[in-house]
């Protein structure tokens, strides 16, 4: 009856030689990919991350085999790899986050190359940008574009106006063009208004100029490049604003910058085309009071995403005709009209769904600003590490912001934490 | 299968049951072991296979996706250099003792207080439990509005009195206090009333006896209640420890997966979660975890060992 402890460990033995050959198949790296079954296509997306009117007419436009669509709501990479590696159950066609697509790219392997179903055809049709962040080094393209989020200058115009600053979208874009004419907008509204502060949270600014740059932490020949002055300069202009006492210091999306866009203290946000939401569900009062205008110094990408065709598709050719059609110009601007996904198809920014105005930025048309900011992106190119890289700068920055370190000592311990991580990912 | 009652049948040995094998006499327990089975099942599929395969995963390199790559003692070499590990394992102790003295002394106190409420003890007893049934998640977001700058409670009542109002959450203490006070605030009910169930278990004959001998209320607190108290005591600073050293969902939902201004709240699971499941280390990751189980393996014995104390034979 006694469990002695020869058996015990004999059972630990058992379940340990259970562990290592549990790992030996998971090193399965996707080569041999079993295809699904031919009778119905799947396809994985988030909740909100394509249009409901477009789903529904896609299932209705291609009836065989029957498309069965299926929300996937929580940490949808994390389900994705996790269905991966499982190795049955993988979707024909599933979606890819902006932040993921990086990270995926030296798993091409597991995704159809576009190139070989007939994308050439379509890729045009698409942001040149954002297409690219989806092709490989050896221009394999494994996505197409879904969505973008271009940023634009959001600003209360009523305290503009009280500031003696121009008030007028096209006076505002013409005098705030860069970050130092923005700075100095900030100075004066201070000067008049002091509750004011111009800019929401200085460290927020970093990834927009690091955003608004053609390079970013790591080169395409895999060198460490996060200390060059690219990302100095964005990290200098968030510490100008910190310096000239022009900074809230209030996160974007917490309960002091919901009540302050309301109030006042924060008069303009800059932000990806999908802030409009965050922005018009937190206030009341400012409604019909905020304006649009281009980003200073150009604008920058937050977020946007794709469809990919999984090597499991049992017919990826047919699955290509269904993304191609889901994300024709037409259907990302019913899209737009139905959930606020900005389109990735310039053709679709002249559809009567986007050329709308809105009432909450006083009758202004949004795609007026987001349009062009849409194609004037940067093409910049993305390391599958740039995230881990980028978080020592993220940390040391707010070190400068509360005032417990010097700039230059911040800086310092960035760069050499970032290294440390990037060698140990393989980094020169 | 043979069941029990043909066992002796099936043996030519005598019945004492000396010279049976002893695989024979565990297997006429078949029945048993079936019976306590599913929870060993359960334990070795969702316990014991994880834990062995972070041990694996330790000493490999893995992206999630593509093969598993062997590198020895690689992971913990640069554990041992990381300094965001060290900022999280020194935020852990710190959190861990800011959260975890305060929640047992107040929880100590509202039970012994709660033993001598004669009126609506229940309605009391259930009003001090309800933070520990209520979703983290809500809570955390509840608390960093209570704590936000311009429009929290906190600040609202420091501006009351006079006092200049904080950034609690953009200040590295700041950060601290509210996330140890939402543990606390969270776990005083439960520890309250596992020593109400203790303080009940203590004889009432000893605080007559003391009653006699004229001790007062506080001599009474330290010489019977509190001795009599130790293995309760034991239980829940072990339990403390277990859940203060994994703290993860209060930093992560109220400073977010950076652990905030100066990586404050970057306890050692967050840290562990953001390697993991964001930048898509698991190895290193795993090496992480493993570092987790032995503080808390490390504080649980430190615990036990003072709270046994010498004089109990136990």
């Amino acid at each position: 009856m006694e469990l002695s402890r020869r058996t015990l460990l004999g059972g630990f033995a058992a379940v340990a030689g259970g562990t290592l050959v549990g790992c030996s198949s998971g090193m399965d790296t996707g080569s041999t990919a079993k295809k699904n079954t031919t009778t119905e296509l799947t396809m994985w997306c988030w909740p909100g991350g394509l249009g409901k009117s477009v789903i529904d007419d896609t299932i209705a436009h291609f009836p065989d085999p029957k498309i069965k669509y299926s929300e996937i709501g929580g940490d949808f990479k994390q389900k994705l790899v996790t269905t991966f590696n499982g190795g049955t159950g993988i979707p024909d066609i599933t979606g890819i986050k902006g932040e993921d697509i990086a990270s995926l790219l030296p798993q091409a392997s597991r995704f159809v190359d576009l190139k070989s179903v007939g994308a050439d055809s379509v890729l045009g049709d698409y942001l040149e940008w954002k297409v690219n962040q989806a092709t490989t080094l050896d221009g394999k393209v494994i996505g197409l574009p879904i969505d973008v989020g271009p940023t634009g200058l959001f600003y209360r115009e009523d305290i503009f106006a009280a500031a003696g600053l121009p008030s007028d979208p096209a006076k505002v874009a013409d005098q705030l063009k860069t970050w130092d004419d923005y700075f100095a907008a900030g100075v004066q509204l201070k000067a008049k208004n002091p509750k004011a502060l111009l800019v929401w949270d200085a460290t927020d600014l970093y990834d927009m100029v690091v955003g608004q740059g053609t390079e970013r932490y790591i080169s395409k020949d895999n060198k460490f490049i996060g200390d060059q002055d690219h990302i100095r300069k964005a990290w200098d202009t968030s510490v100008k604003a910190m310096t000239m006492k022009i900074d809230g210091k209030t996160p974007s999306g917490s309960p002091d910058w919901n009540a302050g866009l309301d109030q006042g203290t924060i008069p303009t946000h800059i932000g990806a085309a999908w802030v409009a939401l965050d922005i018009k569900s937190a206030v009341k009062t400012s409604a019909g009071k905020w304006r649009l205008a281009p980003t200073p110094s150009g604008p920058a990408n937050f977020g946007g995403s794709f469809l990919a065709i999984t090597k499991n598709a049992a017919d990826p050719q047919k699955a290509f005709d269904v993304i191609k059609y889901m994300l024709s110009a037409d259907n990302e601007a019913k899209a737009f009209a139905d959930a606020q996904i900005f389109p990735s198809a310039p053709a679709a920014y002249d559809k009567p769904e986007l050329k709308a105005a809105d009432k909450f930025f006083g009758g202004q048309v949004p795609i007026d600003v987001f349009g062009p900011a849409a194609k004037a992106i940067p093409v910049a190119y993305q390391s599958p590490y740039d995230d881990s890289v980028a978080a020592p700068f993220h940390d040391e920055l707010k070190t400068v912001q509360t005032g417990s370190k010097t700039s230059d000592a911040a800086w310092a311990s960035a760069v050499s934490k970032a290294k440390a991580i990037a060698k140990r990912q393989g980094v020169q | 299968m043979t069941g029990t009652a043909t066992v002796p049948a099936a043996t030519t040995a005598p019945l004492t049951g000396k010279g049976q094998r002893p695989g024979r006499r565990i297997w006429s327990y078949w029945r048993f072991y079936l019976a306590l089975s599913p929870f060993y099942v359960l334990f070795a599929v969702f316990g014991l296979y994880p834990m062995l395969s972070t041990i694996v995963l330790a000493f490999q390199r893995w992206d999630g996706l593509s093969a598993r790559r062997f590198t020895g003692l690689g992971n913990f070499e640069f554990l041992v250099q990381d300094p965001t590990f060290w900022t999280a394992l020194e935020n852990t102790i710190v959190l861990f003792f800011m959260s975890t003295v305060p929640t047992l002394v107040i929880a100590l106190l509202l039970a012994v207080m709660l033993q001598s409420a004669v009126r609506f003890t229940n309605v009391y007893r259930i009003a001090y439990f309800i933070p520990n049934v209520t979703s983290l998640v809500a809570m955390a977001i509840f608390f960093s509005s209570i704590f936000s700058t311009n429009f929290g409670l906190v600040n609202a009542a420091l501006r009351s009195l006079g006092i200049p109002q904080q950034d609690w959450l953009g200040q590295p203490w700041g950060i601290k206090i509210a996330i140890s006070t939402m543990i606390v605030w969270q776990w005083v009910g439960y520890n309250t009333l596992i020593y109400l169930a203790g303080l009940q278990a203590i004889p009432k004959e000893q605080y007559e006896a003391a009653k006699v001998d004229g001790a007062g209320p506080v001599r009474t607190l330290f010489s019977i209640t509190l001795p009599q108290l130790r293995p309760v005591i034991l239980f829940t600073v072990v339990i403390s420890t277990i859940g203060g050293l994994q703290t993860f969902t209060e930093p992560q939902v109220m400073v977010g997966n950076s652990g905030g201004t100066g990586q404050s709240g970057m306890t050692v699971v967050l840290l562990f979660y953001r390697t993991a499941f964001l930048d898509n280390d698991y190895g290193y990751a795993a090496a992480i975890a493993l570092s987790i189980f032995l503080l808390v393996l490390l504080f649980t014995a430190i615990n036990w060992r003072i709270f046994r104390g010498r004089s109990d034979d136990r």
